[in-house]
């Protein structure tokens, strides 16, 4: 204000001041009414506590615990019905047991600053209680069809469901089948390779049979193999032998890895150290395999140079320094010679 | 917490991430280690023990652990959970067989309590190799959508002969660790 006085007090300046004095009147009005709507409620919180329960006692302990056990016993009658809810509401009825929960709690704060302090505590642990049991259930009722679905989709990829031939299942819920040999006996299988055609290739379940690959394949699995002779061409990935007794293998590979191997011999052309485990009585000496066009096909997969590692085989189950019992190079004059199999039909 | 906040402090200091690498026999951990520092990958022969390469990405220095996973060594796994910021579990996508192999052992390591606060990267490797899995598919078999809520996990598609996927991977562990580990800076 431009004419104020120069150092005026509070009063001086209200007494002055006509736009303050409004302002104070203004205020003051507030109050009043504050006080004013503030005796109303009360007054009708004391109604409201007289109707509900008789005791002539103000804002009394027996009334909240009356209206307290009221909602409670309506919530946990509610939780009841979730069971025999229709799938279809339940999401909703859910939804509504979790308001009521809520408005037990509102109600307990709003009663909180008379109650005694045990009240208040037992009456906060009842609703943790109901919650928890309203997350139980809709955790029991809501998303359980979804995991018992997702479990079946797990389920069908276990191969150890495999029974006799019928094992594809699994493969229903992935890709079609993944190229292999599978369950056979007494037979010469004969597969040709036309270059990068083949990813992974698996030889499984085979009894007595005479197996010859031609072409390189980038991975191989061998699993659970009897009596059998197994030639390869190039693989450039890895090969994986699991489970095999009293076979010949006859491969070449960047990588081999043999377990469970019992009394077999492997002619090997490896450009890593072939390993062994869980093995015994295996025996190791060169590649010797020849069809038309494996030369190029060596070359091209970078398996044409001897390493020699067919003999530096690393046994897993042995790794003090001295020569494992598990494994032995096979003496010269048991090797088979050199195996063509360049007139192999394609079976 | 006190311990731990050392820790921390120390890490922060020295901006050091430790990276232990698991996961079944002829996965490709070796090999995925080797492209990532960039060395030869024609020879690798199968882990016995384990091999540990140290090297500098973006700004951080990765301790990377590359133990074999022959069955007969992985109970020395255990032997290298201590003060691990990340995993890495490398499947092999194309090896259908031993996917429920690979679901049990992932199962039993998630279990471990020293290795609860680190983040977790799953390489779904091999994806060059016709036949193999989808990233998706595998993280169906393994179930990874029922992990422990506050594990910090992704799955990445790879392959460790063509080098795709890797930087991707490697990539999100690290800034997943760095953003626990570092937030202060």
């Amino acid at each position: 204000m431009e004419n104020e006085p120069p150092n005026p007090t509070q009063e001086e300046a209200l007494d002055s001041d006509p736009a303050l004095q409004k302002k104070h009147q203004s205020m003051l009005d507030r109050l009043t009414h504050r006080h004013q709507s503030r005796l109303d409620t009360t007054l009708t919180r004391r109604a409201a506590a007289d109707s509900s329960d008789p005791s002539p006692s103000f804002e009394s302990t027996s009334a909240f615990l009356s209206r307290f056990s009221t909602s409670k016993s309506s919530v946990d009658s509610q939780l009841d019905q979730c069971r025999l809810t229709d799938p279809a509401h339940l999401k909703p009825h859910l939804d509504q047991i979790s308001a009521s929960i809520s408005d037990l709690e509102k109600l307990v704060a709003e009663n909180s600053y008379f109650l005694p302090s045990y009240e208040v505590r037992s009456s906060l642990k009842t609703i943790s209680d109901l919650r928890q049991t309203l997350e139980n259930l809709s955790a029991e009722l809501l998303p359980k069809k979804k995991f018992s679905f997702r479990n079946k989709g797990a389920k069908k990829t276990e191969p150890k469901e495999k029974e006799n031939e019928k094992e594809p299942e699994k493969m229903e819920f992935i890709v079609p089948a993944s190229p292999g040999i599978w369950n056979k006996k007494g037979e010469t299988l004969v597969r040709k390779f036309q270059c990068s055609e083949v990813g992974e290739f698996t030889i499984s379940d085979l009894d007595s049979c005479e197996v010859r690959l031609m072409g390189s394949v980038r991975a191989l699995f061998v699993h659970r193999l009897r009596n059998c002779r197994v030639y390869t061409g190039p693989v450039t990935g890895s090969v994986l032998i699991e489970g095999v007794e009293e076979c010949v293998f006859v491969m070449a590979s960047h990588q081999i890895r043999i377990h469970n191997a019992k009394r077999c011999d492997f002619y090997l052309r490896v450009r890593s150290r072939p390993i062994i485990e869980d093995s015994c009585g295996v025996r190791f000496a060169p590649y010797c395999l020849s069809y038309n066009g494996i030369e190029e096909e060596l070359r091209e997969t970078s398996l044409d140079e001897e390493t020699e590692n067919w003999a530096n085989v690393d046994d897993f189950l042995w790794l003090r320094a001295v020569q494992s019992p598990n494994w032995s190079v096979l003496p010269e004059n048991e090797r088979v010679g050199l195996i063509d199999i360049s007139s192999s039909q394609e079976s | 917490m006190g311990l731990l906040s050392i820790i921390r402090k120390i890490k922060r200091k020295e901006k050091e991430i430790r990276i232990l690498m698991v996961g079944l026999d002829n996965s490709g951990k070796t090999t995925i280690v080797l492209r990532i520092n960039g060395e030869d990958t024609s020879v690798v022969s199968p882990t016995l023990g384990f091999n540990i390469k140290t090297l500098t990405y973006q700004k951080y220095t990765l301790n990377i652990w590359d133990v074999g996973g022959q069955k007969t060594i992985r109970s020395y796994w255990r032997n290298y959970f201590e003060q691990t910021d990340g995993l890495v579990w490398v499947v092999d996508s194309s090896d259908l067989r031993r996917l429920d192999d690979c679901k049990m052992e992932l199962d039993n390591l998630l279990k471990e309590e020293r290795l609860s606060g680190s983040s977790l990267l799953i390489l779904a490797n091999k994806q060059d190799i016709k036949g193999a899995l989808t990233p998706q598919e595998i993280a169906k078999v393994l179930n990874l959508e029922a992990m422990d809520k506050t594990r910090h996990w992704n799955i990445v598609g790879c392959s460790a002969y063509t080098g795709e996927g890797l930087l991707k991977g490697f990539d999100w562990l690290v800034q997943d660790i760095a953003s626990r580990i570092y937030v202060l800076d």
